[in-house]
């Protein structure tokens, strides 16, 4: 990790263009989702903004942590305690949500009526 | 050689405490130790679980003699302005039966078990097995504690509100748990709200907790202690930690939303259109989903379930080794087990939920995962079962309830198989078997194992034994009547006796006594059984008192301990001096080798500590 | 005894134990606010009510992400300087990443305040009104209420004539209320008839108040306290005395169940009656002369002739006209209504024809042919810009939003195509903060309404209470901002008390920052998926 004087302050400007990259994807984000003429999919909120929007702000917070929470630089003990949280709420947002429909009835499971 | 399986520095070293007196408060109430804590947290358990068994046994009565009033060696709790509240000429009513168990079930678990588990044999035993001086966080430790105990006061404290308690199961559903106690103005002051601010307390407090623990095992572990050097204890408190770390927040997310609904009259779990006798048509926005709280909810249940059972997993198996003078077989196994259990154990929990229509894709993947987990908890089980074979067995009072632990458990887990599967479930759902299978595992089981630990580490905590003669009076009958009472309930379940009637079937009987339930089986055939049941649980009642005396006089007129390590055990706690002072040590311990080193054929002793320095073996050390 | 690696690192693990501790905590972090974003995704794919999409202010929250983006830089340089030993500037950072939390607090409730001021009516037929109530007012000055506020609540008022309490039930706040409204309209609240009660066993009945008495909260509680302690000595005669019939009904039949007997065992009232007290659950009073009170919709189960208020008061009187008066309708909104219809198989532009409100409110009427004409120009627009499919069909249409909602922004439009003053600049911009500018743009543009109680589905502010949406935004906004508030107070902490630190122990400090600091970042990073998740979908 960044512990000497000299690796502080060259991470500094690191710092500094990491922030400048958030502004920009902010940005983005909200052009995207406001101005008709750069509208993904079709017209108005669908998956395709939605996918982008989350991919956007997905590259957002894993610069925050990599960047500015370290752990670009942190120990592989972090990354465990960490990702038992990440893969956790995955688990939970994702079988709940599969939980409202019933995928049998897609044709990828059964092709029936 | 056995002289040198006691303290790196023997008795006369106890004078050599140079801490001055930290006064009353600091040392009894307001302590940072983890040991005071422990205790701490030990007692305030044993005072809910208690509360939690008198509630049980009011419903009981209620379920075994509906029409008679509550006799009085059990109403004198309550006063007359009480009684003429919540009683009907005496009788249980179904509002109060609710009150009570739903009370019954928040109180054994969040306030009764859990902390007795994770609180006060994780507190008092984890950081003595790894060697630690202290928790990582003292004083996060203590405010862990007091937050507990208030969660448990503002709980418990709502029985006496013009709402009462609770009254929604200790599942609280919504929309029942949404709109009940609606009619109290002060929503602030309704039970159901109180259970609610009681519950996020509670989970504050067991997210303190968790993160002391974890970082205290990872980061404090003495030299020495590498993670195939922990023993199993510290291994299940590791994963009981993550599991209550990871699992605990969706529940207190739920409860915030479940607070909104109340106190602000938002819709999350509210449906649109719901329509209450009381109410008529709700004035609500609708909308919200009832299943979203009951995903949330079981999120945090299903692992809830090992955050009660591993602590009593972690007991057990200290105290077979310890007994058998063998080692614990498949050490590594069962760890690999207990973290594989810790992770399924969070994707299983629609298994509460085959009920409620979810799609069949969904209800296969959850019964899959949920008969995966079973062999996990088979191999833990099985390797407990295998480590007694051959032992030379020293059945002392941990042991006999360690040795009753493991087919009791059994018949919980294996009882719990039926449960698993979709279809069998349909017919199993919501009845006395449900119940059955579930308080096997917790009563005879985790209970049992509990029991064991304190057994086991009393002589540790006060430097004397329990009374053997008083155990006897305490673990036959106990044995015994767990049995009666539980044993039927799979009976009854399977007869098709739902878990939730206040009179026990009695409503059935007056308008037609043959009416058939499922399989042919009539409510008049099996409704005696509520009788036995609930006089097996008075009766069990009575032998805990054994229990209570055993606890509090053997404190000063137990037979004194003859060394620092009485049951001539190898983890490092019984390296401390008896019982250990603050820090714990005298001198900072090293491990030299695994937790269980029973009988090796290369020493003369038949017990190898794991704090004994190689050169201290008459025969030399062969790793 | 001194706990090991509290500032330096333990060396097989790397980290010192607050690291371990901070990153376990955010894992947790990471499962609460997991649990509120699955519940975002439960909620909305299981609606089945129009979920209002791009609805906020956009503004506000873009603005709030920058602040929050900025002082995520800062923090970390704050602590580069602390590193750098450089305490001038850890505090010029450190500094302004505080005061980015209070801009941060400041905008968020701005934001709250606009929307807790904003009603929203659902109608019977699921068209919805958004607006700002108010009564009318009369020579220019606004209606006040009895307290000398200005009357934008939404009101039930009966006219009352007569009050029953609940004697263990009765909410005293409510009561103290009652007694002001009375008060306010020269009416007195009394005891319509004597309360007598037997107080003593064997005794005859006795006055305890008398007939004429008035309302007091002192009175309640003494009628409560004779009722109580009567409850609770009947409740002991009684159980003893169906005990003893137990006992009795057991001798007689030993070898029959409980079960086999209840019937038969019944207390003999003639043996029990004469020990009883007198037990006063309802106490009734006279509203003389009979006066109009008005009660807070959600306090009150209005009828036609006795409401029940939530305490268990019955108010018995003629329930009157209680319209819900919109000062400024600034929304109409049909997407409700056609989604019902269209779940009918309706076609929803003949349902919107047929509400109540296009055919009651000629404003509404206007405003929707208005509307229709601007969607049909979009269509076209968008076949004109995006072309169609083989089929003949547009490949980009209208959003159902676009489709059946005219929104405050639409009626600003539509009043500068019929010729009204366009705003000035500033105060355009004002209104993305605050909402539409009535003063400003006038009644034309957002006009009165007023709505009988009968057609009013479900009613709300835009509270927690309006629908799901509104629930999930308040609650996870809200945490975020405890979050925020939280962490701005221990980086504050840091910054005004650190000093001491610095000076003994810096390497400490920085350790204390660094983890302040991670806790920062992460709200920050909550922040980054609010933001599109709420705002932008």
């Amino acid at each position: 990790m960044a512990d000497t004087p000299e690796a502080i302050k060259k991470s500094v400007r690191t710092y500094l263009f990491v922030g400048a990259i958030l502004f920009i994807g902010t940005i983005t984000t909200v052009l995207v989702a406001t101005v008709p003429a750069l509208d993904v999919g079709a017209h108005g909120f669908d998956k395709w903004d939605c996918i982008l929007g989350l991919s956007i702000a997905t590259i957002k917070a894993s610069l925050v942590a990599f960047i500015f929470m370290h752990l670009n630089h942190e120990k592989k003990a972090v990354y465990w305690l960490f990702a038992s949280g990440l893969c956790m709420v995955c688990s939970l947002a994702g079988l709940t949500a599969l939980a409202l429909g019933d995928p049998i009835f897609d044709k990828f499971f059964y092709s029936g009526h | 050689m056995s002289s040198h399986a006691t303290s790196p520095a023997g008795h006369d070293a106890h004078h050599e405490d140079h801490h001055h007196d930290p006064g009353f408060l600091r040392k009894w109430v307001f302590s940072t130790d983890h040991k005071m804590i422990g205790i701490q947290y030990g007692i305030t358990a044993m005072c809910f679980l208690a509360f939690g068994f008198y509630l049980m046994m009011v419903m009981r009565w209620s379920i075994a003699f509906p029409h008679q009033p509550l006799p009085e060696w059990m109403s004198w709790v309550f006063t007359d302005g009480w009684k003429a509240r919540w009683l009907q000429d005496g009788k249980v009513t179904g509002e109060t039966y609710n009150m009570f168990g739903a009370m019954h079930g928040t109180i054994m678990v969040f306030l009764g078990i859990v902390p007795l588990g994770f609180g006060a044999f994780g507190n008092y035993v984890t950081p003595l097995q790894i060697g630690a001086v202290d928790m990582a966080f003292p004083r996060l430790n203590m405010a862990s504690y007091w937050v507990y105990f208030l969660g448990g006061i503002i709980m418990c404290s709502s029985f006496f509100l013009e709402s009462g308690s609770a009254k929604s199961g200790w599942t609280n559903y919504s929309p029942l748990a949404g709109f009940a106690d609606g009619q109290i103005v002060n929503q602030w002051l309704a039970g159901q709200t109180q259970w609610l601010l009681g519950l996020v307390l509670l989970i504050t407090s067991s997210l303190l907790g968790s993160v002391n623990f974890i970082t205290t095992i990872i980061n404090l572990r003495v030299r020495g202690m590498t993670w195939m050097r922990m023993p199993f204890f510290v291994w299940s408190m590791l994963v009981t930690g993550f599991l209550l770390l990871l699992a605990f927040p969706p529940l207190e997310a739920a409860g915030i939303m479940q607070l909104m609904d109340r106190v602000a009259h938002s819709s999350f779990f509210m449906p649109s259109g719901l329509f209450t006798k009381t109410e008529g048509l709700a004035n609500l926005s609708g909308g919200g989903s009832p299943l979203l709280f009951q995903h949330l909810f079981w999120f945090l249940g299903h692992p809830e379930v090992y955050v009660l059972l591993l602590p009593a997993f972690a007991c057990v198996s200290e105290i077979i080794p310890a007994n058998t003078r063998k080692p614990l077989w498949g050490y590594k196994s069962m760890v690999y087990s207990v973290l594989v259990l810790g992770f399924l154990s969070f994707v299983v929990w629609a298994h509460h939920m085959y009920m409620t229509g979810m799609g069949a894709a969904v209800s296969t993947f959850f019964q899959t995962t949920t008969v995966l987990i079973s062999v996990p908890s088979v191999v833990i089980i099985t390797a407990m079962l295998i480590s007694l074979w051959g032992g030379s067995i020293r059945f002392t009072p941990p042991m006999m309830w360690a040795c009753a632990f493991i087919p009791m458990f059994g018949i919980g887990g294996l009882t719990g198989l039926p449960l698993a599967f979709n279809l069998a479930d349909l017919h199993l759902h919501d009845t006395y078997y449900v119940i059955g299978h579930f308080h096997y595992v917790v009563a005879p089981g985790i209970l049992f194992g509990f029991f064991a630990g304190v057994l086991h580490w009393y002589p540790k905590i006060t430097g004397r034994y329990m009374s053997k003669t008083l155990n006897h009076l305490h673990f036959w009958p106990s044995l015994i009547c767990m049995n009666l009472i539980f044993f039927p309930m799979l009976v009854q379940g399977m007869a098709g006796f739902h878990r939730r009637w206040y009179n026990g079937g009695d409503a059935y009987l007056s308008k037609a006594q043959d009416s058939v339930n499922i399989f042919g089986n009539t409510v008049v055939q099996h409704i005696d059984m509520n009788i036995i049941m609930s006089m097996g649980a008075w009766t069990m009642a009575f032998f805990q008192i054994f229990f209570i005396i055993n606890l509090f006089t053997s404190w000063k007129f137990g037979k004194k301990v003859e060394n620092d390590n009485p049951w001539d055990a190898t983890t490092l706690e019984w390296a401390t001096p008896t019982p250990p002072g603050h820090g714990n040590f005298l001198v900072e311990p090293v491990t030299y080798r695994g937790p269980y080193e029973y009988s090796r054929p290369d020493c003369d002793s038949d017990f190898l500590p794991q704090w004994i320095e190689p050169k201290h073996l008459e025969a030399p050390d062969k790793h | 005894m001194e706990i090991p690696y509290v500032v330096t690192p333990r060396k097989d693990t790397g980290l010192f134990n607050s690291k371990i501790a901070i990153w376990l905590f955010l894992a947790s972090e990471v499962m609460l606010f997991g649990g509120f974003f699955s519940a975002y995704v439960f909620l909305r794919l299981g609606a089945d009510f129009p979920w209002p999409e791009r609805t906020l202010p956009v503004l506000p929250g873009l603005i709030n992400t920058f602040v929050l983006i900025g002082s995520s830089v800062t923090v970390v340089f704050a602590w580069a300087s602390l590193k750098l030993r450089d305490w001038r500037k850890f505090q010029i950072f450190m500094g302004i990443t505080v005061f980015c939390a209070l801009i941060f607090m400041v905008l968020k409730g701005v934001e709250y305040n606009v929307k807790l001021h904003h009603q929203a009516l659902r109608l019977k037929d699921y068209s919805v009104i958004e607006g700002h109530l108010g009564y009318e007012t009369e020579d220019d000055k606004p209606v006040l209420d009895h307290k000398g506020n200005k009357i934008e609540e939404n009101l039930i008022n009966v006219e009352t004539s007569k009050l029953t309490f609940n004697t263990v039930r009765f909410h005293k706040p409510w009561v103290e209320e009652l007694l002001t409204q009375a008060e306010h309209r020269h009416s007195k609240i009394v005891l319509t008839a004597d309360v007598s009660a037997i107080t003593r066993e064997g005794q005859a009945a006795e006055v305890i108040a008398k007939a004429g008495e008035p309302l007091s909260i002192e009175l309640l509680n003494r009628i409560q306290k004779t009722h109580l302690a009567a409850r609770s000595h009947n409740g002991v005669i009684r159980t003893a005395a169906l005990r003893d019939e137990w006992k009795k009904a057991k001798a007689a039949n030993p070898d029959k169940r409980g079960w086999q007997i209840a019937d038969g065992v019944n207390i003999d009232m003639a043996v029990v009656t004469p020990q009883l007290l007198s037990e006063i659950s309802t106490v009734a009073f006279t509203v003389d002369p009979s006066a109009h009170f008005d009660f807070h919709p959600r306090d009150i189960k209005p009828a036609a002739t006795q409401s029940r208020l939530r305490d268990d008061t019955v108010i018995d009187g003629k329930l009157l006209d209680s319209p819900m008066v919109f000062h400024h309708v600034d929304a109409i909104d049909f997407q409700h209504l056609a989604m019902k219809a269209e779940e009918k198989g309706i076609d929803p532009e003949v349902a919107i024809e047929n509400s109540w409100l296009i055919k009651n409110s000629p404003f509404a009427k206007q405003a929707w042919e208005w509307h229709q004409g601007e969607v049909a120009k979009l269509k076209a627009q968008l076949l004109k810009d995006y072309g169609a499919d083989k089929d003949g069909k547009a490949i980009r249409f209208p959003t159902h939003k676009e489709l059946y909602r005219i929104g405050w922004k639409d009626f600003a439009e539509k009043a500068e195509d019929e010729g009204r003053a366009k705003l000035a600049p500033a105060d355009a911009f004002k209104e993305e903060f605050f909402g539409p500018n009535y003063e400003a743009r006038g009644d034309e543009t957002f006009p009165g309404f007023s709505v009988p109680r009968e057609q009013v589905g479900f009613e709300s502010k835009f509270t927690p209470a309006w629908n799901p949406y509104y629930a999930i935004y308040f609650t996870i906004t809200g945490l975020h901002g405890l979050h925020v508030i939280g962490g701005a107070l221990v980086l504050a902490y840091y910054l005004f008390f650190g000093r001491k630190m610095y000076l003994s122990n810096p390497e400490w400090l920085a350790n204390r920052v660094e983890i302040g600091g991670l806790f920062w970042h992460f709200v920050d990073l909550v922040w980054i998926f609010v933001f599109p998740i709420l705002y932008l979908m």
